[in-house]
């Protein structure tokens, strides 16, 4: 689908930007209950430690709704969700220096 | 239509249990899954093997599909392809409660032709402990773009093209290609994210819509690796200018500027370059890296100079490894 008739403005999503623990639910369409988890098990770290008033950094948006498609597609547990992003994110370095030195290769 | 052979996709036998099929499928699915795999094609054989589980794991349907492929039963259309004969499903009942954990509405005609679009869960409704019920705002999204350098460097606009869930006039979630226009903010940096409101899933409900987040990442460049907001560089420099000190023509992504060697200047030396790094409030430095090179070949005048160079110097490099 070509939607492309008019440019669409986007902003950055400031390092100080945070996201309430409802807005975090609907974001990524999950109950609190399923957020609270992932914060026990370390895939998420709150702003703010009170539970009460949990905020979270936008930035992590993401790695919210990676984790979720995780659960949902290959029926992932929290400490499986875990694991898994921690070794996505190890994998996702290791690509990018290797890309980056075989660019360097290509160039000599 | 072309037929499935679902047996086929998930790689098991016509007679295979439950527990074979279950294991097939999980191995399918964590190997394409999209957020895992870095496959071109890992969305579709994702899909695909989600479609084959959804039938071979209902024994009602896997055993209505089981008796379609029997038999020759099954007949050509006109154009060559997949019809299933009047009357298949007559002694099958496929009720609302067969559709479980995939996303049903991503599914091909050929599994539409044969179950329907019953029990489809409607935009924003999935996910683990998903809520439901009135106007609901939609879902946000998230996906990853990768940019060139420069585009970040100069900012401006780009088509960025993505795979995303939409509703279509069915109610139904179906993957598409999308191509927007959008406007790259100058400095942009890896793992930032650009959000762009109301692009997300549509809103239930007279909800509003939800946002779209790309997730930036870039290609390597050739030339430059950034690292945060500054740009780094391998300078080559000939041993004498390293040796003397020279001004030297340096390329950043704005353009070539002169860089200023000091004499004495071993591989391996950093000089920066203020704020010749990524745009921003705070922009990054250009830190080149020097590295001594030799002319790939040495012509006899060449030789014959660091021949006397040889014969004069008492240098010692090795002084420190006590040779």
């Amino acid at each position: 689908m070509q939607d492309t008739r008019y440019t669409l403005t986007c902003e950055i999503v400031e390092h100080g930007e945070t996201l309430t623990l409802a807005q975090l639910c609907r974001s990524c369409g999950v109950h609190a209950e399923w957020i609270t988890l992932l914060v026990e098990h370390g895939v998420l770290e709150p702003v703010s430690p009170n539970e009460r008033q949990w905020r979270f950094a936008a930035a992590h948006l993401p790695r919210v709704h990676t984790a979720r498609r995780l659960a949902q597609d290959l029926e992932l547990n929290a400490s499986g969700i875990a694991l898994a992003l921690e070794l996505m994110d190890e994998i996702r370095t290791l690509r990018g220096r290797l890309a980056a030195q075989e660019a360097r290769d290509e160039q000599r | 239509m072309e037929y499935k052979d679902y047996y086929k996709i998930l790689g098991v036998d016509r007679d295979a249990d439950d527990a074979t099929i279950k294991r097939a499928y999980r191995k399918l699915a964590r190997k394409y899954h999209p957020d895992v795999s870095n496959e071109d094609d890992a969305a579709e054989k994702f899909r695909e093997a989600n479609e084959a589980y959804e039938v071979l794991k209902d024994p009602e349907k896997r055993a209505a599909y089981d008796q379609l492929g029997r038999g020759g039963s099954a007949r050509q259309d006109s154009a060559g392809g997949f019809q299933p004969p009047p009357g298949w499903d007559s002694n099958f009942e496929f009720r609302g409660g067969g559709y479980t954990g995939a996303d049903a509405g991503d599914f091909s005609d050929f599994f539409e032709s044969l179950f329907g679009r019953g029990g489809f869960r409607a935009a924003g409704g999935r996910g683990p402990g998903a809520s439901a019920g009135g106007s609901m705002r939609g879902q946000d999204q998230t996906a990853r773009i990768a940019l060139d350098l420069e585009d970040a460097f100069q900012g401006g606009q780009k088509m960025i093209s993505l795979r995303v869930p939409e509703t279509d006039e069915h109610g139904r979630v179906v993957n598409r290609e999308r191509t927007v226009r959008v406007n790259i903010p100058k400095g942009v940096r890896a793992g930032q994210q650009l959000r762009l409101t109301g692009q997300g899933m549509p809103g239930l409900g007279g909800g509003e819509a939800g946002d779209l987040y790309l997730e930036i990442e870039f290609r390597p460049h050739p030339l430059f690796r950034l690292d945060d907001r500054n740009l780094m560089l391998e300078l080559p420099v000939a041993p004498w200018e390293a040796a003397l000190g020279a001004t030297v023509k340096t390329p950043t992504p704005a353009g070539p500027v002169d860089l200023k060697i000091p004499a004495r200047s071993n591989s391996g030396r950093r000089l920066r370059l203020k704020g010749r790094g990524m745009p921003g409030k705070t922009p990054g430095d250009l830190i080149a890296t020097l590295k001594i090179v030799l002319p790939e070949h040495l012509d006899d005048e060449t030789r014959a100079l660091y021949e006397r160079l040889a014969r004069e110097s008492d240098f010692n490099p090795r002084k420190k490894l006590g040779v």
